[in-house]
């Protein structure tokens, strides 16, 4: 572990600097395209459903933010009839989710238990002062 | 379609790195446990027409009943459901797999759902995982120790569970 004050990568894994979870992240930093995946949660929709949705925008600028949460494949085009749907796909925030907050709930369950174990010794001890657990906690 | 009938149209995807058929075989595996789906035993024969059934590994439950529609090898996968714990009227699951440079794209489309569905978000969220799980089963031959711990513990509640879910049950409604 580093110590305070020191802020570098060094837990950082050696090539973690790129993923295949990049172009999930890069699709969901633009606002609009998080507007077009909250509509698209509400039900599947044409891209020119989408369009008129986005007034703002020119078709093809609507085309062009759906193509990169095609490529992220936050969004899954299917063919319905002569129509082509565009879905919300939930699975690559289901790969974030695993991967970050499952993780940390991990930490914080670790956490808990070594709290409950210092509380215990202390109360054995007789002394549940903030010091002590500050004490036993390091 | 109408708009109603398609926004009632729930889709998953992910691109798993192997083989089609790796794949095909792991989704259409009868008679063992696939981990991916939640640690279930599927039986049937894979005929359009014939029941298909995804069992507890001790095979005193039932959890998803249905009917195959349609079986392409090594692309499309086409069966009715019905949920036991929830039951409703039948719904429709396809998979479809599509082969890519990288390996293989697989496709969810679950749809057909109606107001007489309880819980259809919960239901269509297990989709999602399902897939991630059959990535990591079929990339690495194995499922995170996290999901082995909770079947481990699925397997322990068994007498939790509705009495839906019991083969008996499922006999008694023609399932």
């Amino acid at each position: 572990m580093t110590g305070p004050g020191t802020d570098s990568g060094s837990d950082v894994p050696a090539g973690a600097g790129r993923d295949d979870l990049d172009p999930v992240w890069k699709a969901l930093a633009n606002p609009i395209r998080r507007r077009m995946l909250d509509l698209l949660r509400a039900g599947a929709r044409t891209t020119s459903e989408l369009a008129d949705s986005f007034t703002d925008l020119s078709r093809f600028a609507v085309m062009q933010h759906l193509r990169v949460l095609v490529d992220a494949e936050l969004v899954v085009p299917r063919r319905s009839g002569r129509r082509r749907f565009n879905h919300l796909n939930p699975v690559p925030i289901q790969r974030i989710h695993d991967r970050w907050v499952s993780r940390y709930r991990r930490h914080w369950a670790e956490a808990l238990v070594d709290l409950k174990a210092a509380l215990e010794a202390n109360a054995a001890d007789g002394e549940a002062t903030p010091a002590a657990l500050r004490r036993s906690s390091q | 379609m109408t708009e109603a009938g398609e926004s009632r149209e729930h889709v998953a995807s992910i691109l798993i790195e192997a083989p089609i058929r790796s794949v095909w075989n792991e989704i259409t595996k009868t008679g063992s446990i696939q981990r991916a789906l939640y640690n279930t035993v599927l039986e049937t024969t894979l005929e359009p027409g014939a029941r298909l059934r995804y069992y507890s590994p001790d095979r005193k439950r039932v959890f998803v009943v249905g009917e195959v529609v349609e079986v392409d090898p090594p692309t499309k996968f086409v069966h009715t459901y019905i949920f036991t714990m929830k039951p409703g009227p039948p719904t429709l699951v396809t998979w479809h797999l599509d082969e890519t440079p990288d390996g293989c794209r697989v496709t969810i489309t679950h749809s057909g759902w109606t107001d007489a569905h309880e819980d259809v978000d919960k239901q269509i969220a297990g989709w999602r995982e399902i897939l991630g799980l059959l990535k990591a089963q079929v990339e690495t031959g194995s499922i995170p120790l996290k999901t082995r711990l909770q079947y481990a513990l699925m397997g322990l509640m068994g007498f939790m569970l509705p009495k839906t879910t019991r083969v008996g049950y499922a006999d008694e409604q023609g399932w």
